[in-house]
This record gives structure tokens, C-alpha cells and sequence, in this order.
């Protein structure tokens, strides 16, 4: 019998996905349902919005910002 | 510019039920501002040539006017598809069988009166006799109309910094209708602009007003007020003459309602809310014209005491933004609704009497994105309102600029995500190919993951019916297999 399970399926980089296994650990795997291969997973719809924050968050980390000049 | 705000008053218009147009067309007022304001030249030229035509006008006739050519026909057929699809032009075989075009008698009936006068219609407003007072000038118009339409763009953008409110309240309807027409969005007991608040910042102001309209059209559909009621009295006050009081005595109870909305969005002004006439103001009587709707449209906040010293006012609309390629950004204004758009997306840094400078950073930028405003909107508003200096240059803005402020926003996109279902042990290879197939044909089918033998759908309710139907076939070709 075929079984459906409800969420969002999420297509991105497999480096950004290494980041949201990375997320999903760290959180008692509250995130991820289903990880299907490297660059999909199924997240937990009511979660998305929380997910993506983190996400963002984590990258602001990693990421290094050019320096904003200040002067006028 | 125009065009967005007549595309959008003929996109509803087109899904009114053919019985409303016949009873709007009744109203000469109502004819003769769709033919003026909605139709392009050549489907006026067609209606005209065909207002006084006694028989059905054969379509092959109707070729022989238009240049063979490809340009022209393709305005032809576009003209054609508009008068049909306002259901003014009917296709209709002639007498002789061929196909044959015939103009809706409402609407020719209405547009002949309009045009050559007669008939006791009064669509055209009813010119009040009662003597005023105190008698209102254009100047006291404009000025009421752009207060109360400034009251509701700071409502708008205000939402969005709280810091700022107009002297003019905007009334509880009003921004009821904002969050209706989603350009505000209530977050707890906040008010934040959204992405449509945005678009309608962006707008000139005749777009602003129909957009609004549409949006108060919707609603007052919804309040069981006749949408003929509603539409042919904005038709009515499109053909109204500025400065001249009307009386409301022709007015249906549902219109009388109107009035008072009207007034709140600096439509119409009434010098008392009981009294028996009101004023049509700019924004009112250019709603069906191609006329700016408020003169000096860069929008002076505080009129009477600044209005001299703005270099922006009077230059109508000139532009009044400077983009330098190292993201600093210069705005010559001192209208705090503009500076406030500016805030939207953009750091400010200084504040002179003439002139604002901002920069534009990614975190400006981002927090834009993040209240849904997209890349495309900022750059459109850089460039619509670009100061003259920079539209020498092509491109207005320097590349740079704009490259990045996309950038900024893909990069805040790292992943793409459709919601829906992930089906699994679909069963043989055969079963899967089939339920693939069938999710496709239905137009749910999002990704196929072949090797693990799952894919994903963004509806579900048919693929389990689907199942469910395989499922129940099996177990009877079972049971028929058990029982032979």
C-alpha cells in the first residue's frame, strides 16, 4: 500500500543541505521527515518558517560580510 | 503609465456577468467612459463607424479597413477582443449567413445620447442650484484631495515606521479596505506594509485610485451593494466638471452610502456630511482621462509653508532620485511620504531642507525582501524616479547598483520549497510508472525520485483516490481470481 506523508520538500545545494542535517541534529531531528538525496528533503511544513530563519542564521556565521565602509 | 490603471479597472470589468454590462450600459456616462478611457484608438474607430449602422457589419468589411499587414492586424484582432470580451461588439451571422459584427444596442443607444446630447438621463450629475455659502475653489479641492489621499499613502508606508502619521486620520473603512486589499497585513496589533502595499506606492497616482476602487468594488460586492450602482457612479463622476457642486438628490441609497466612502478617500468633498450637495475633486474627474490626477505630483508634504522651496514641486513628476555607482543615494525631497519610501529600502544617512542621502546596503536591502518587497519593485521605483541627470545615461541606473540589489535578494534564497506530499512504496516498477503518470497528467507532479521509487505531489486528494481505486481493483480481480 502506497503511504503519503505530508511536508515540504526543500531543493537546494548540497552544501546548504549538510547545514539543515547539521540544524536537524542539533534539534532533536524536529525538522527533517524524510532526507531523500543530496540536494532534497522533506521538512516539516509547520516548521519551514523556523527552518529557514535558522538557516539564515547559520550562514550569517559562516558567510563573511564585506566590511561596509561608514565613511560619508 | 495609464495603461496599468485602465488594465486593471478592464480586468474586472471582464469578469462582471454579461447582465451587468447591459444594465451599466444603460447610463450615457458610464458608455461614454469606457469607450473613452478603456478602448484603444482604432476599437474607437470601429465603434464609431459603426454607432449609426442600421444592419449587422459584415466582418470581411470590417478586414478591408485595417492594413493587411502583420502589425495591423494584430491590432485589429486586439481592438475586436476588447470590444467583445466589454461586451460592446457581438458577433452576429448577417442577413446573407456570413459573419457579421453587430455593437450592443445598450451601449450604442447610451454612447449616441452622450455624444449628440438629448434624453432625460441625468447620468451626467445634476448640477446643484442651492447657493453655497461659502463658495469652495479648485485650489481648496486639490489641496482636501491630497490630504486625504496622503493620509492614506503614510497610512501604507506609515505601517511600515511608525515614527510617521499624516495630520489627517484615516477612517476605520479605509484602512479596513487597505488590509482587504492586502497592502497592509496585521501582525498581532502592528501594521506592516506588504508586497502589494509596495506595488501600490509604486504606482502613479490615477493607477493608485483604481487600484483602491477595484479593491472597494470586491468589498462592496461582498456588502451586497449593486455593483451597477457603484461602478456607474464612479463612471459618473469621471465625466464630472471640476469646482461645480452637484446635488445629490438623483443619488440611489446605495451611492449616498458611497459619498461618504468617497469623501474619506478625497474623491468627493462635501462641505458638511449632511449637506445635499458635493464637489467632485481632481482625483474624482480624472478617474475616466488621461489627466494627471493631482496637479504637482511630487507631493509636498506640508504644503502651504514648504511648497515654494521644493524643487521637486511643480517639475510634475521630473524625478528626484540619484543612484551613484557606490550605492549612495541621493534624493532631492522634503516630502516625508517619499523620504518614508526611501526608508523602505534604504539606509538613511542625512537630512538637508532639499535633500535626503541614503545608502543602499544589503542589509537595507534584505530587510526590504524580508517585508516582501521585491528586488524588481526597488529598482522599477530607482529607476521611474530617477532625477533627470541620470536619464541621460543608458542604463539609468549604473549596473552595478542593480546587479547587486539582485544578488542581495537570491542570496537570501538559498532554497526552493513547494509544500504537498511525498508518496512512497507505490509498489512494482510497472505500478510506479503508472501512478508517476497519472500525477503528471493531473499537473500535481513537483519531482520524481526514480531510484528510491518516490515522488512528490502538491495535491493529494486525487492521488488517493487514484490509490484507493488500484487498490479496490486488485483486491477484486483477487477475489474473482480466488473464486474461479
Amino acid at each position: 500500500m502506497p503511504r503519503a506523508s505530508a511536508g515540504v520538500l526543500v531543493e537546494c545545494d548540497a552544501s546548504i543541505k549538510a547545514i539543515i542535517v547539521k540544524i536537524n541534529s542539533e534539534n532533536q531531528n524536529i525538522y527533517i521527515i524524510e532526507d531523500i538525496d543530496d540536494e532534497h528533503v522533506l521538512i516539516q511544513a509547520a516548521k519551514h518558517d523556523e527552518l529557514k530563519a535558522r538557516l539564515n542564521a547559520a550562514l550569517k556565521d559562516t558567510v563573511r560580510e564585506p566590511e561596509e565602509s561608514e565613511s560619508e | 503609465m495609464s495603461s496599468t490603471a485602465s488594465q486593471r479597472a478592464l480586468d474586472y470589468l471582464e469578469q462582471l456577468p454579461g447582465t451587468t454590462f447591459t444594465k451599466l450600459y444603460q447610463q450615457p456616462s458610464t458608455a461614454l467612459a469606457i469607450f473613452r478611457r478603456m478602448l484603444p484608438h482604432l476599437a474607437k474607430t470601429i465603434v464609431m463607424g459603426m454607432l449609426y449602422m442600421p444592419t449587422p457589419f459584415a466582418a470581411k468589411d470590417l478586414e478591408s479597413w485595417v492594413k493587411p499587414d502583420n502589425e495591423s492586424t494584430q491590432a485589429r484582432d486586439k481592438a475586436i477582443s476588447i470590444l467583445t470580451r466589454l461586451r460592446i461588439m457581438f458577433e452576429q451571422p448577417g442577413r446573407d449567413g456570413r459573419a457579421s459584427y453587430v455593437l450592443a444596442p445598450a451601449f450604442a443607444k447610451a454612447l449616441r445620447l452622450a455624444l449628440t446630447g438629448g434624453g432625460n438621463h441625468r447620468s451626467f450629475g445634476v448640477p446643484s442650484t442651492e447657493p453655497e455659502k461659502a463658495p469652495v475653489t479648485v485650489e481648496y479641492l486639490d489641496t482636501f484631495a491630497r490630504k486625504q489621499w496622503e493620509a492614506i499613502l503614510y497610512y501604507v508606508v506609515g505601517s511600515a515606521n511608525t515614527s510617521l502619521s499624516g495630520d489627517v486620520e484615516v477612517s476605520a473603512g479605509t484602512k479596513q479596505l487597505l488590509q482587504k486589499g492586502m497592502f497592509v497585513a496585521m501582525k498581532g496589533r502592528q501594521t506592516y506594509i506588504t508586497k502589494q502595499g509596495f506595488e501600490f506606492l509604486l504606482q502613479e497616482i490615477n493607477a493608485q485610485v483604481w487600484t483602491l476602487l477595484i479593491v472597494y468594488l470586491e468589498v462592496s460586492a461582498e456588502l451586497q451593494m449593486d455593483s451597477v450602482d457603484v461602478l456607474s457612479f464612479l463612471f459618473t463622476l469621471g465625466s464630472l466638471e471640476l469646482g461645480v457642486s452637484y446635488s445629490t438628490s438623483n443619488l440611489t441609497p446605495t451611492q449616498m452610502q458611497m459619498l461618504e466612502d468617497l469623501t474619506d478617500f478625497g474623491l468627493v468633498h462635501r462641505p458638511s456630511p449632511s449637506s445635499t450637495h458635493y464637489y467632485p475633486t481632481r482625483l474624482a474627474t480624472t478617474l475616466t482621462s488621461d489627466a494627471p490626477a493631482l496637479p504637482n505630483n511630487s507631493m509636498p508634504s506640508t504644503a502651504n509653508t514648504t511648497a515654494t522651496t521644493n524643487p521637486a514641486t511643480g517639475s510634475d513628476e521630473k524625478g528626484y532620485i540619484i543612484v551613484e555607482t557606490n550605492y549612495r543615494l541621493y534624493a532631492y525631497t522634503s516630502s516625508p511620504l517619499l523620504i518614508s519610501i526611501i526608508s523602505l529600502f534604504a539606509d538613511l544617512k542625512t537630512r538637508y531642507p532639499n535633500l535626503v542621502t541614503a545608502k543602499l546596503s544589503k542589509k537595507s536591502v534584505q530587510q526590504a525582501i524580508l517585508a516582501g518587497i521585491t528586488s524588481e519593485q526597488i529598482i522599477s521605483y530607482l529607476t521611474t524616479h530617477a532625477h533627470p541627470v541620470l536619464r541621460h545615461a543608458t542604463p539609468i541606473l549604473p549596473p552595478t547598483v542593480v546587479d547587486q540589489i539582485r544578488l542581495w535578494q537570491l542570496e537570501g534564497e538559498r532554497m526552493v520549497a513547494h509544500s504537498g506530499f511525498l508518496i512512497k512504496d507505490v509498489g512494482s516498477a510497472e505500478d510506479y510508472e503508472r501512478a508517476v503518470r497519472y500525477a503528471e497528467a493531473l499537473g500535481v507532479l513537483k519531482k520524481e525520485f526514480r531510484a528510491k521509487g518516490w515522488f512528490f505531489v502538491s495535491r493529494m486528494d486525487q492521488m488517493s483516490n487514484y490509490f484507493k481505486s488500484v487498490s479496490a481493483r486488485r483486491r477484486e480481480a483477487q477475489l474473482a481470481g480466488r473464486g474461479a
